[in-house]
């Protein structure tokens, strides 16, 4: 059926002499890397420095909210947290951590090829993250910003007394970065595939950062000229954002949205692509409805495009706009809720184990549900009004950011941790670490859905008192959540130097990531691997000699 | 395709320009060549939201729109369209050229592509010089000649006069309308908050006032005082002056990166590089260049050509 080398590619005999890690030692090496591992290495390290400075942030903010005075921060000095919260979370997090970290690492070894398309492109993209960054974080010391992470006009242009333009450009910068990344997986995923892997063989993970990469292509450059012009209003006064000379501030929020509402879809896609491969490799089954959950995937980056309006139902657009973009929101939960139902299908009757990345997956599963549904009351013309700026928004797109794409990457990283390292981590505390976040992000962010129901505003230092009992849990729930991401951090670097090695498929997978070594060598695959199965392939099917695998590294299966 | 790939590995033979990454020429070429494409949609969409904007004031203020067109010099625009043209066909040529493997042919056109590129920017270089002489570039600061006229707008006339300017910058700009009828308008009711942007013509607003075709919108942005009043209408002039310099600005820097890309090319060109086999770098440079020239097919028009009739006295 297969030909004798498909069948050797999965089971890796022995350890290459030399990895991708052992590769150079040098600190060119890794800085003047061309590497999509490498640089997957880099963008992991300084991504999750960016995590830990806007969860800072948040707890900042969730001690100012432990009383209702505003008393361990002032109003103005609120204002500079939570959009520097914001800013960080989401263009320096959310935006790059699963397509550049694990998307960069794993795409060309999912497909078979032995780097992106243009590997100066991809350390380009590295260099622009950081640039961005720097001048982000530049901006932050000089006494940072207030607006908001959404720049809102005319306060950005015209009032706003704090560095409006260097974290402007930041942004601006950063966009490029993640243009590059997103360009540079459309081409590799369109030319770089190895024999036999077939648009409709490969990981829906590799889909879903198709379908990212598509938004991230078209919605960017949006973001771009609109903070260049935004810019050019402060710096010149254009008059094309203020209405005092004849602008139009509601414009503004129009090209701000065109990009920042596809960015959400940026935020959960890869997410879901991660949990495709959870759940069915987790399950052992192959997934229901491949096709559906690969085209769900595109159609959610494609309406993504046509929803944008739903961010101003109250900033006085026509009520009739507001009617095209309510019904267009709702059609956004058709493909959404495709994906759950066909995860849940793969599920049913599978062997299950609970592995950690599994767990990961399942919260995921439950807090999309919580958040994506939440999502259609505010897509709701009627109800949104009632909400509009409550903490009900604050909870439902912390349900879909923290509890979709944080608790996805989570969970990949566990996954794809012994292949980017070549170590196991703990299973014991990285089992405790879940549940622990688990907990702790629901009780962070699950009062705030009452909060903003009974008419909690977000964006303010202050609130009457009889919303204090609600917050403390929220506040309690943040220390919680804290404790469980801090965990991760120090079990997984004790890995690095202490944890077991890992063999190249520690759970039998058929992936063609787990058919090269822990870790790979530089050029991903000893020669280039033909495909002759399909996508999530149990058993015989997959080409891998399980006998022997079993035998060699006594899993139990 | 493994074992071919292993071959060529085995013999350490790499065709000339093959990257590591890549099996074979054919594959390099065909990433090569979406990934531009791919750059360029970025790009579409770039330009795409200045556009937006474009088309946004420009359906809310077209009398503003057509009096900052009318002002623009439709000869020097018409002249960079073809100088662009042309050069978009000797950029084709010069791709051509690297295909057949022709390097002196190549050399040459590509010498002749940056030639056109570089009267392209001397013509930008005289227009924008044209603008700020005469005090319509809207940045504060940057119309030094004009800044203080400016500034003292209502005496304009014994400032300059003071500085030894013996030439009004209103009258060079007065196309349509006296300085009486600017007057009568009533323009110090209104604050300009901005200051630096010399334009009084208010004739086309006064035109479509008189004609009955003024928008409900341009009463909006025009009126003060249920009346036309000439620096509310000079705002709206002076955003269509901003679009200006920013589309064409942003284009100019785009050309400037061409010519960049070209002095490169023109070096790997002369080294010989390109060849029957390998001329990717060739063709993606000149796509680039091809969309570049496109933006300013669609620039020309939507800027320099607006409402011309009324120049040559049409009415609505």
């Amino acid at each position: 059926m297969q030909n004798a080398e498909a069948i050797n590619v999965g089971n890796i005999k022995e350890e290459p002499k030399v990895s991708y890690l052992t590769n150079g030692f040098t600190i060119k090496s890794w800085l003047l890397t061309k590497d999509h591992k490498r640089i997957a290495i880099l963008y992991l390290i300084t991504v999750s420095a960016f995590f830990a400075l806007g969860g800072t942030y948040a707890s900042l903010i969730r001690l100012e909210l432990l009383t209702p005075q505003s008393d361990l921060l002032q109003s103005a000095t609120y204002n500079k947290t939570f959009t520097q919260h914001g800013i960080i979370m989401v263009f320096f997090f959310l935006i790059p951590s699963i397509p550049a970290i694990l998307g960069n690492f794993l795409i060309p070894i999912m497909i078979g090829a032995k780097d992106l398309a243009f590997p100066k492109i991809n350390l380009l993209s590295w260099y622009f993250y950081m640039a961005g960054g720097g001048l982000t974080l530049f901006a932050l010391l000089q006494g940072g910003v207030d607006t908001g992470w959404t720049f809102y006009t005319p306060y950005s242009t015209t009032f706003s007394n704090s560095y409006v333009m260097a974290v402007g450009l930041g942004i601006f910068i950063n966009g490029f970065s993640s243009i590059l990344t997103g360009l540079n997986f459309i081409v590799t995923v369109h030319t770089m595939r190895a024999p036999g892997m077939t648009w409709f063989r490969l990981p829906l993970f590799v889909w879903a950062h198709y379908a990212t990469s598509l938004v991230m292509i078209l919605g960017t450059p949006v973001i771009a000229i609109t903070i260049l012009l935004l810019a050019l209003e402060r710096l010149a006064k254009i008059g094309i954002f203020d209405p005092a000379i004849g602008g139009d501030p509601i414009l503004f929020q129009h090209l701000f949205w065109f990009y920042s509402h596809p960015a959400v879809y940026i935020m959960i896609l890869p997410g879901m692509g991660v949990i495709s491969e959870l759940i069915s490799n987790f399950s052992r089954k192959k997934i229901f409805g491949y096709e559906f959950i690969a085209f769900s995937s595109i159609a959610i980056a494609v309406f993504g495009f046509l929803v944008w309006g739903h961010h101003m139902f109250v900033s006085g657009q026509s009520i009739y706009a507001g009617l095209v973009f309510s019904f267009l929101t709702m059609v956004v939960a058709i493909p959404s809720a495709i994906k759950v139902f066909n995860w849940a299908a793969t599920l049913y009757k599978g062997q299950i184990s609970y592995d950690t990345p599994m767990l990961y997956a399942l919260f995921f599963i439950g807090l999309f549900l919580i958040g994506g549904l939440t999502g259609l009351f505010l897509g709701s013309m009627g109800l949104t009004v009632h909400l509009t700026d409550t903490y009900f928004i604050v909870a439902h797109f912390h349900y879909v950011m923290v509890g979709g794409q944080v608790l996805a990457y989570l969970g990949g990283l566990h996954y794809w941790w012994s292949k980017i390292t070549g170590k196991m981590y703990s299973e014991f505390w990285s089992k405790i670490a879940a549940i622990i976040i688990f907990v702790g992000f629901n009780l962070t962010f699950f009062p705030q859905f009452i909060l903003g129901y009974l008419g909690m505003p977000r964006r303010y230092a202050s609130y009457p008192p009889e919303f204090q009992v609600l917050n403390i849990f929220s506040t309690a729930g943040a220390s919680i959540l804290a404790i469980g991401l801090i965990i991760p951090l120090i079990y997984l670097t004790y890995s690095i130097f202490f944890g077991a090695k890992a063999p190249a498929n520690p759970w039998l997978l058929p992936g063609l990531e787990w058919r090269t070594s822990s870790p790979p060598p530089t050029e991903n695959f000893e020669e280039t691997p033909i495909v002759t199965w399909e996508a999530y392939e149990f058993g015989e099917e997959s080409g891998l000699d399980l006998e022997d695998a079993r035998n060699k590294y006594k899993v139990t299966v | 395709m493994a074992t071919h790939a292993d071959t060529l590995h085995d013999q350490h033979y790499h065709p000339p320009g093959l990257q590591h990454q890549f099996e074979d020429m054919g594959q390099q070429q065909e990433s090569a060549s979406i990934g531009m494409w791919m750059f360029l949609v970025q790009e579409i969409m770039f330009f795409g939201g200045l556009f937006t904007v474009y088309l946004v004031f420009r359906s809310k203020y077209p009398m503003a729109f057509a009096a900052g067109s009318n002002h623009l010099d439709a000869f020097w625009g018409g002249l960079n369209t073809l100088v662009l043209i042309v050069s978009s066909l000797t950029m084709a040529l010069a791709v051509r050229s690297a295909q057949l493997g022709k390097r002196n042919a190549q050399v040459i056109f590509i010498v002749v592509t940056m030639i056109f590129g570089t009267v392209f920017l001397g013509v930008k270089a005289i227009e924008y010089t044209a603008k700020y002489k005469e005090g319509i570039v809207p940045v504060a600061g940057l119309n030094m000649k004009t800044a203080k006229t400016a500034s003292t707008y209502p005496n304009a006339r014994e400032l300059s006069t003071r500085t030894g300017d013996t030439q009004d910058p209103r009258e060079s700009l007065n196309t349509g309308v006296s300085e009486a009828d600017t007057h009568e308008t009533g323009e110090h009711s209104y604050y300009n908050p901005t200051g630096t942007f010399v334009w009084t013509d208010a004739s086309l607003a006064t035109q479509a006032e008189q004609g009955g075709y003024l928008t409900e919108s341009e009463k909006i942005g025009y009126y003060s005082n249920g009346e036309l009043n000439v620096n509310k209408f000079r705002d709206k002039v002076r955003i269509f002056f901003w679009i200006y310099f920013v589309m064409t600005g942003l284009h100019a820097l785009h050309m400037i990166i061409g010519l960049g890309v070209m002095a490169w090319l023109l070096w790997k060109a002369w080294m010989g590089t390109y060849s029957a086999q390998y001329y990717s770098p060739v063709e993606m440079s000149g796509l680039y260049w091809h969309f570049v020239d496109i933006v300013w097919i669609f620039l020309f028009p939507l800027l320099y050509l607006l409402g011309r009739h009324f120049l040559h006295g049409g009415g609505h």
